[in-house]
């Protein structure tokens, strides 16, 4: 029985079945609010399951020059490690589940689909993939640093007042928010919140920020060689990345609270994954650029690193 | 059941690559132009694709010069099945006005076959998205007869 319940929270529930409509649903939305933003009709909410299935029916092309386990498999793996992560994150009060260290899985558990774009790229043998994954090492490196910093913030906030310590454990920060308030309503863990808002599009990899897959400068870098099923499963990740990214912040700074019923916990985690998603994703994608390489390291380390650090420290005071 | 859901997919999302075989740019502007907001080809799903391994739709404006032949016909081949070809002004149609010259190997359809030729010097926007939805159309025809 236990057995079928691990499957239905991994295959279902918060697992791969409900991530990729939720992630679906926000790129879409991401897609319509950019082109109200530039008074333009725009594609329909349901356009990235168009180009997904598309995608799907497409022949796939093994360049001589690529590896094919690696050109393969890559795409899989990443595609995974993301369900895995929407499988430990909790959706409301609801946590399929549980574990002491959690907070830790999911740094590394994040870290996978950036490695498994890397792998994908490197084995494609494109000299634009070449180019692209020497930007994508450099995009982890910029985001990583600050994504670290905001979580142990929030791991020192809710660690303090259950054990003196700290807590590497989801369920327990949001006990403490179920106790003492959400997070963005203490003063000191408000540049935090900044802080994540501005990680989520370098993590998912959204226009400004989008320097690995630059389609105008390097052919779409990392993507290069890719077609048919494996650039659909990247497609797939990317907008599942973006569930993942508003649910963790979701569940790190606002919430604690609940209706009692989980169907309405998880349509109110929805409509703040999509609120997150249009401040943090669509906003910088429709006033901004693409930024340079050097720029996104500098914006990351000196920015929101600083940020990160200024609400670390207010917490390590006592605040 | 999946093989129909496909097939209906392909009309909706057609991705297109633009190359330019030796045009005086002036098609180049008129396709962008079609990506504006003023005439926003994306609301029908289109999109401009910066490699030929994502393309549906393959946009070659100019007449062929001996230059492009050979990168021309390269760069199509390594378009992944089902593709449609479109031809954007007079120029891959009849070489207009550079007929004749040293550098200019012929019209686009003696080296690949063209699906939808949209004429006009540079054509309209309108008249782009109206052979665009065509290749779509074909798009889908082509798809359905590739998985039989």
């Amino acid at each position: 029985m236990q057995i079928l319940w691990f499957l239905f929270y991994i295959l279902i529930f918060p697992g791969f079945l409900f991530t990729t409509f939720a992630g679906l649903l926000l790129a879409g939305i991401d897609r319509k609010v950019l082109a109200r933003m530039q008074r333009r009709i725009g594609p329909p909410i349901t356009q990235p399951f168009y180009d997904f299935v598309k995608l799907m029916g497409k022949e796939t092309i093994v360049p001589d020059a690529a590896s094919r386990t690696a050109f393969l498999t890559a795409p899989v793996i990443g595609f995974v490690s993301l369900i895995v992560t929407a499988v430990v994150i909790p959706i409301g009060n609801f946590l399929a589940f549980r574990g002491i260290a959690d907070v830790i899985v999911i740094i590394y558990l994040l870290t996978i689909p950036a490695v498994a774009i890397i792998i994908g790229g490197a084995s494609s043998g494109s000299p634009f993939s070449g180019i692209g994954i020497s930007r994508e090492m450099v995009a982890i490196v910029s985001y990583e640093l600050p994504l670290i910093l905001v979580l142990l913030t929030v791991c020192k906030k809710a660690g303090m007042m259950l054990s003196g310590g700290m807590t590497f454990s989801l369920s327990d920060i949001v006990v403490y928010q179920f106790y003492n308030g959400t997070m963005v309503s203490h003063w000191a863990m408000i540049p935090a919140a900044i802080a994540f808002l501005m990680i989520i599009p370098g993590e998912v990899g959204t226009q400004p920020f989008d320097i690995a897959e630059a389609e105008t400068e390097i052919c779409e870098g990392t993507m290069a060689e890719y077609s048919g099923a494996p650039l659909a499963l990247f497609e797939l990740s990317h907008a599942v990345k973006m569930f993942v990214m508003t649910a963790l912040f979701t569940s790190l700074f606002i919430s604690g609270w609940t209706t009692g019923s989980i169907v309405l916990d998880t349509i109110i985690v929805l409509a703040i994954c999509i609120l997150v998603t249009i401040i943090s994703m669509t906003l910088p994608h429709a006033s901004a650029a693409r930024l340079k390489v050097e720029w996104l390291f500098r914006y990351y380390w000196k920015i929101v690193s600083a940020l990160a650090l200024v609400s670390l420290i207010l917490v390590w005071c006592g605040l | 059941m999946f093989k129909k859901m496909i097939d209906d997919c392909t009309v909706k999302s057609p991705w297109i690559y633009h190359i330019n075989s030796g045009s005086c740019n002036g098609c180049d502007i008129e396709l962008v132009a079609v990506l504006t907001p003023r005439y926003d080809a994306e609301r029908f799903g289109f999109k401009l694709v910066g490699t030929p391994r994502h393309a549906d739709i393959i946009v070659v404006s100019g007449p062929v010069t001996s230059q492009s032949r050979d990168r021309l016909i390269r760069t199509i081949e390594q378009v992944p099945d089902p593709k449609v070809v479109v031809s954007l002004g007079s120029c891959p149609r009849s070489c207009n006005v550079f007929k004749g010259s040293y550098s200019v190997e012929g019209p686009l359809d003696k080296f690949v076959k063209v699906d939808v030729p949209v004429a006009g010097c540079a054509p309209k926007p309108e008249a782009v998205i109206d052979g665009l939805a065509l290749a779509a159309k074909i798009l889908e025809e082509k798809r359905r007869n590739m998985a039989k």
